[in-house]
């Protein structure tokens, strides 16, 4: 930790890193702890004010919002984790592919990744969620199908690049694979630019997800999410501000913080 | 004999006119021996290297003949099984070494890698050839450098590794696309002397290819003169260079520069 705060020694960096931080522990204790129990109705403290017993307030059934948001964190994470993760395994395994050996296969795959392209994304993760149904899984599962097109162009991109590179033949004439090629010596040179793009698709997944679980057809009640806390809060934003206010600030800090942190990345020093 | 080629005949086929680049080209080369290529640019003399090392490309294009390698065709051996020979019997050293290694890899995994893949050798075995290579090219600190990145490397010590990666296999047959054309003049000479020791010692064969008419008649024991993908003529060394037959070949001798102090 100390090292990377040294490598990449800039504003942007720093912070992005604080801020996610304080996300990433919130979420992690999220898992064992939680001031009060997320699903625990108090009609007694119905939309109270934030206080140090409630530290975010209450909303209409008198959940407690804090411990309510670590969970939606927690959801939120992890989900945009691993679509994240759908999308730049499955994304590098084709753009690697097809720009590699280009051709054909390279033509075909990526007249699918237009179409696919020509959808935002959360258009698509919806007309698959409409053929899988809702769920937690079944978003992730969408919002990772969604994700790959846009992580394939960019690594067939760079795959390209590196092609016309002289250390391609070099690896060649001393009797390297196909697939030895594309992992061992093209892989590691396109890391720069395939980090900074996980970065960005990490907070798009965010967004997606919120979004998904705003219109309602992400993570399903009782499970919180920042997304449907959102969408609940709508109809309290002038009897209970906060209740709209944190898990919306929430969303922001998540999101600055990786953004910061992948422009942070791209500085270098 | 190690290597001989019989009639090859390149045409590309990517535009709407077939393009002839090497035509019947033939010439054999012994164990140990040093072949220069000679002639000017778009002569075919590369295309000639790419094609005893496999690199052709595998789209439209049509070739024919033969390259025999310890009477092995490698024109026609499937891509697996020339796998087997590239960077094993026939290693192929660059004319950019700026390009030619890749940025984040280390030296010393670079100059490793055809032990890696074509022997199976612990990681220590495979760090000591590389050691010892990095010392047989006149580095000055193997250690260090074995642990550097390309970036931390002047251009000649680069091609000093590109020939450490070459060798550490112990191939039969060095083939040098013109190595020296990227460097200053001085740096040009050391990497010269350093291909005559190392034919001498390791007795492997080279292949070298180049422009330059006074590099060809320090290093070749034969020569090989081309012009538009065909053999103007061949000779030894002495032969093409006092008493050249050719006319093409007397222009190109005129053609060198002479210092008049």
């Amino acid at each position: 930790m100390r090292k990377l705060w040294k490598k990449y020694d800039n504003f942007h960096f720093h912070i992005g890193l604080i801020l996610t931080s304080i996300i990433m522990i919130l979420a992690i204790t999220g898992i064992f702890y939680t001031p009060y129990e997320t699903t625990e109705m108090n009609i007694a403290a119905k939309f109270a004010r934030p206080s140090l017993q409630h530290l975010m307030g209450c909303d209409n059934y008198g959940r407690d919002i804090f411990s309510r948001v670590m969970e939606g964190i927690r959801n939120t994470f992890f989900i945009a984790l691993i679509t994240v993760s759908i999308g730049t395994v499955v994304g590098v395994l084709i753009g690697a592919a097809t720009g590699y050996f280009g051709g054909l296969l390279d033509e075909i795959l990526m007249r699918i990744n237009d179409a696919l392209f020509a959808f935002p994304s959360i258009l698509l993760a919806l007309v698959i969620i409409s053929i899988l149904g809702t769920g937690t899984i079944n978003v992730t599962l969408a919002l990772g199908i969604a994700f790959i097109p846009s992580f394939a162009r960019i690594v067939r991109s760079e795959y390209k690049k590196q092609m016309s590179q002289d250390y391609i033949q070099s690896a060649r004439l001393m009797g390297a694979g196909d697939a030895r090629i594309i992992f061992v010596h093209i892989l590691p040179n396109i890391l720069p630019v395939l980090v900074s793009s996980v970065m960005i698709g990490f907070n798009n997944a965010v967004l997606a997800e919120a979004g998904l679980s705003y219109l309602g057809i992400g993570v399903q009640p009782p499970e919180a999410s920042l997304g449907r806390m959102l969408s609940e809060a709508q109809s309290y934003l002038f009897t209970a501000p906060w209740y709209s206010l944190f898990p919306g600030l929430v969303i922001v800090v998540m999101v600055l913080g990786f953004a910061l942190i992948a422009e942070g990345l791209s500085q270098k020093k | 004999m190690l290597l001989e080629v019989k009639d090859l005949t390149i045409e590309f086929h990517d535009h709407d006119r077939p393009e002839r680049v090497v035509e019947n080209v033939s010439f054999s080369l012994d164990r140990g021996g040093i072949l220069g290529i000679v002639g000017e640019s778009g002569s075919g003399k590369s295309m000639t290297a790419l094609a005893i090392a496999g690199l052709l490309p595998r789209k439209k294009l049509k070739k024919s003949g033969e390259i025999l390698f310890d009477g092995v065709d490698l024109l026609t051996l499937e891509r697996a099984k020339l796998r087997e020979y590239q960077g094993d019997e026939i290693s192929v050293i660059f004319q950019e070494p700026m390009t030619a290694l890749n940025p984040t890899m280390t030296i010393g995994k670079q100059v490793e890698e055809s032990l890696r893949i074509h022997r199976g050798l612990s990681r220590e075995e495979r760090k000591k050839q590389a050691l010892i290579w990095l010392d047989k090219v006149e580095m000055d600190d193997p250690e260090r450098v074995y642990e550097a990145y390309p970036h931390e490397l002047s251009g000649g010590m680069r091609q000093r590794v590109m020939i450490a990666a070459a060798m550490v296999s112990g191939p039969e047959l060095l083939i040098a696309d013109e190595p020296t054309t990227a460097l200053d003049v001085t740096v040009q000479a050391q990497i010269i002397d350093l291909l005559l020791k190392i034919n001498e010692k390791e007795k492997v064969s080279i292949l070298f290819i180049s422009h330059d008419l006074s590099l060809i008649r320090q290093i070749s024991h034969r020569v090989l003169v081309m012009q538009n993908g065909r053999i103007v003529e061949e000779g030894a060394v002495e032969q093409i260079f006092d008493d050249p037959k050719e006319d093409y070949t007397k222009q190109l001798l005129a053609a060198i520069p002479k210092v008049i102090l």
